[in-house]
């Protein structure tokens, strides 16, 4: 039997840039177009001293967004099934 | 038609009778010219008058962005803004980066043309297909962080480009803030958009961007992702911004100033200031601050800035006695919407005009001091254009002017200080291309191996060549100069530091240096081809650049300019003391003291480079044939 990894992501908001990589990702795979508002990532706030990032309903946890999260604010973690 | 990669849309606005209307692209126009920085140059030659006044309403801003902005192809950000500018009367393009271009593509839109002039204070609002010139009276006065904080809790996520006092009060050093953060449009662009009443505009949209062929797409973002992300200084630029590449703490070293050096050092940067990294959309390398002070008189305040590197540099100035001055002083000019550059060059010049005793306080008013509230008395007199500081509100040009023998004192060219001394720097493209810059003294378009940090060997020149898409024929030329011990030309190889300059920034590319590494002619029309659809070759793409930059000469050639303003400061023919050195003027490798023979012959090889003539400087006849320029003379 082959072992299913599966991952969480922990969110870290403080090392948010703003540069939105995980909204153009995740509308580009799931709807075919760059879009950030048909993202089920949503980052607010983005240039301020609190970005705010939240998933919403329809997200499917396929994990696009933080694998192009170069900055750390979006960190896969292995979780035990 | 249909259009990925660009929105095929032309905003028009017009100021004087609130007339909007939007006319759309066509292809055979981007076959010619391509994007943010092509396109303008056309629409603008389309309808330009010449000699008309910058700050009069007849004078055109025409804001643009590439057709790879939108998406998320990394780096791909810029956005572009050509105007006849008040400090030199040369029309050129100015570019910034942050968040107005990307959201101004998702509102459709890949330019606006801003005509006209206001009755009143407006801002301009394009909100998808939402249009409308606001009412902005109650902006009116605000400084840019203000003015953008106020526009962000009205709108939400938008791009925003803002003036501040200086703009409103047409001061000719002014520039706009993109986001508050990135600068856009040194020379003036904040008094054009003043004279038009115009306090910001505001983009915001929700269309989306979609791809001509997303199979390739894929397949080129994938493999640009997975070197960006495997690049070993990817982090140390996270941590440090463009501090990594200018070290700021080693030129306070050089110059005498330890104790100032120690204020500018990474881990001081860290510790001590560092609030938040932000990046352009897209950017996976970004490298824009949020500073904080935390100690000190100015304890809390919040800097947003393009580079810690801005206020760092400031700090040069002897008159500036801690890094918190610096940041202050530097704050209060991005607020006003000033060039700090350009202010710290001319307290420095004042300075030294007041130990000759050519400026007194009798014909200045102002009691000379070199430190920090001298600076921001200067800062507030040039913003409100009070006394003196109104002679200086209308730049370098008007400043030589009024007083006898002093122009030639000046580190200006065409109206515009430099920025990159050459005597510290040696002579590389970014230092020579200052003085054949439409515009006047810039850096951005003499980007080369020649630029701070680059490596230096003949193998990483050829390298660089080939990757800037400079062709084999002319490689032996870059590599004959005036004197053998010279080893580069940097007369000829600005010609393609300019082009590659022209073709990143047409995409709507960075050309800062941590993401220009990345791209290449060839991948660049990769790209283009696989977003647009439309099939263009790398050698196309290369030409619609050297096109846009022989149109953005004829325009200027009919505004006057010529061989006689591509003029060498006369100061850098001097020693420049520095620290205890003495510094000369001297070719990239340090082997060889540049003498006026020396310049001009390096002006000659960058005009027959380009196929201009070297009598007048300007383009031959034979040349914009070649180009089809010749509806435009």
């Amino acid at each position: 039997m082959v072992k299913k990894i599966l991952y969480e992501i922990i969110v870290h908001e403080d090392k948010c840039t703003g540069c939105l990589i995980c909204q153009l990702n995740c509308s580009y795979v799931h709807k075919q177009i760059f879009s950030p508002s048909e993202a089920f990532i949503q980052i607010s706030n983005q240039y301020s001293l609190t970005p705010k990032i939240l998933f919403l309903e329809g997200c499917t946890h396929c994990n696009q967004c933080a694998q192009h999260c170069l900055y750390g604010a979006l960190e896969l973690k292995e979780v035990e099934q | 038609m249909e259009w990925h990669g660009y929105t095929g849309n032309i905003l028009n606005v017009n100021l004087t009778d609130n007339k909007i209307s939007i006319t759309k692209e066509n292809l055979e126009d981007l076959r010619q010219f391509i994007g943010g920085m092509g396109m303008n140059c056309k629409l603008f030659a389309e309808r330009f008058k010449p000699n008309i006044d910058p700050l009069s309403a007849e004078n055109l801003i025409i804001i643009g962005t590439g057709p790879l902005v939108g998406t998320a192809t990394p780096g791909a950000s810029r956005t572009v803004g050509i105007s006849r500018f008040p400090a030199t009367g040369a029309i050129a393009n100015s570019c910034g980066s942050m968040s107005f271009g990307f959201q101004l593509k998702h509102a459709g839109f890949d330019h606006v043309i801003i005509s006209g002039s206001a009755e009143a204070p407006v801002y301009l609002l394009i909100w998808d297909d939402h249009i409308e010139i606001c009412d902005a009276r109650q902006l009116w006065g605000s400084d840019i962080v203000e003015t953008h904080d106020a526009l962000i809790k009205k709108y939400d996520s938008c791009g925003t480009i803002a003036i501040g006092q200086a703009g409103e009060n047409l001061v000719f050093s002014s520039l706009t803030l993109i986001d508050r953060t990135s600068t856009f449009g040194r020379g003036g662009l904040a008094a054009i958009m003043g004279s038009k009443n115009l306090k910001a505009i505001v983009a915001k949209g929700s269309k989306g961007i979609s791809i001509a062929h997303p199979k390739e797409f894929n397949k080129l973002y994938n493999n640009l992702f997975e070197r960006i992300r495997n690049y070993p200084h990817r982090e140390s630029w996270h941590e440090l911004g463009m501090l990594r590449s200018l070290p700021v703490g080693m030129m306070l070293k050089a110059s005498g100033q330890k104790k100032k050096a120690r204020q500018c050092t990474d881990r001081f940067y860290l510790n001590k200031l560092k609030k938040r990294r932000i990046a352009c959309p897209s950017c996976p390398m970004g490298d824009k601050d949020i500073l904080e002070l935390k100690e000190g008189d100015f304890t809390g305040l919040i800097n947003y800035t393009s580079s810690v590197i801005n206020p760092f540099l400031m700090f040069i100035f002897e008159g500036l006695k801690s890094y918190t001055e610096a940041i202050k002083t530097f704050d209060l000019i991005n607020r006003y919407g000033l060039d700090s550059l350009t202010m710290v060059s001319l307290l420095e010049f004042c300075n030294k005009l007041y130990k000759k005793g050519i400026f007194t306080k009798e014909n200045t008013g102002i009691e000379w001091s070199a430190d920090v509230n001298t600076f921001i008395q200067l800062i507030e007199m040039i913003t409100h254009r009070q006394g003196f500081g109104d002679i200086l509100a209308d730049g370098w040009n008007k400043l030589a002017e009024t007083y006898d023998d002093i122009g030639e004192e000046m580190l200006v060219v065409k109206g515009l200080d430099v920025i990159f001394e050459p005597r510290f720097l040696h002579l590389g493209t970014m230092e020579f291309e200052q003085v054949v810059n439409p515009k006047g003294a810039h850096v951005a378009s003499g980007g080369s191996p020649t630029y701070v940090g680059a490596g230096s060997s003949k193998d990483k020149f050829i390298a660089h060549f080939k990757r800037m898409g400079i062709p084999e024929s002319a490689i032996k030329r870059l590599f004959s100069p005036p004197f053998p011990e010279m080893i580069i030309n940097v007369g000829r190889l600005t010609r393609y530091s300019e082009d590659w300059y022209t073709v990143l920034t047409s995409l709507g590319l960075c050309a800062r240096a941590q993401m220009n590494r990345f791209w290449g002619l060839e991948s660049a029309s990769e790209f283009y081809n696989a977003i647009t659809g439309i099939e263009i070759s790398p050698e196309d793409l290369r030409m619609a650049a050297e096109r846009t930059w022989n149109l953005m000469k004829i325009m200027n050639m009919k505004e006057g300019f010529s061989r006689k303003d591509d003029k060498f400061p006369k100061e850098w023919f001097k020693p420049l003391k520095f620290g205890v050195n003495e510094l000369e003027f001297i070719d990239f490798f340090g082997e060889i003291k540049i003498t006026h023979d020396i310049a001009n012959q390096l002006l000659d090889d960058y005009y027959d480079e380009r196929g201009w003539d070297n009598e007048n400087g300007l383009p031959t006849q034979d040349k914009i044939k070649e180009l089809g320029l010749e509806k435009y003379l």
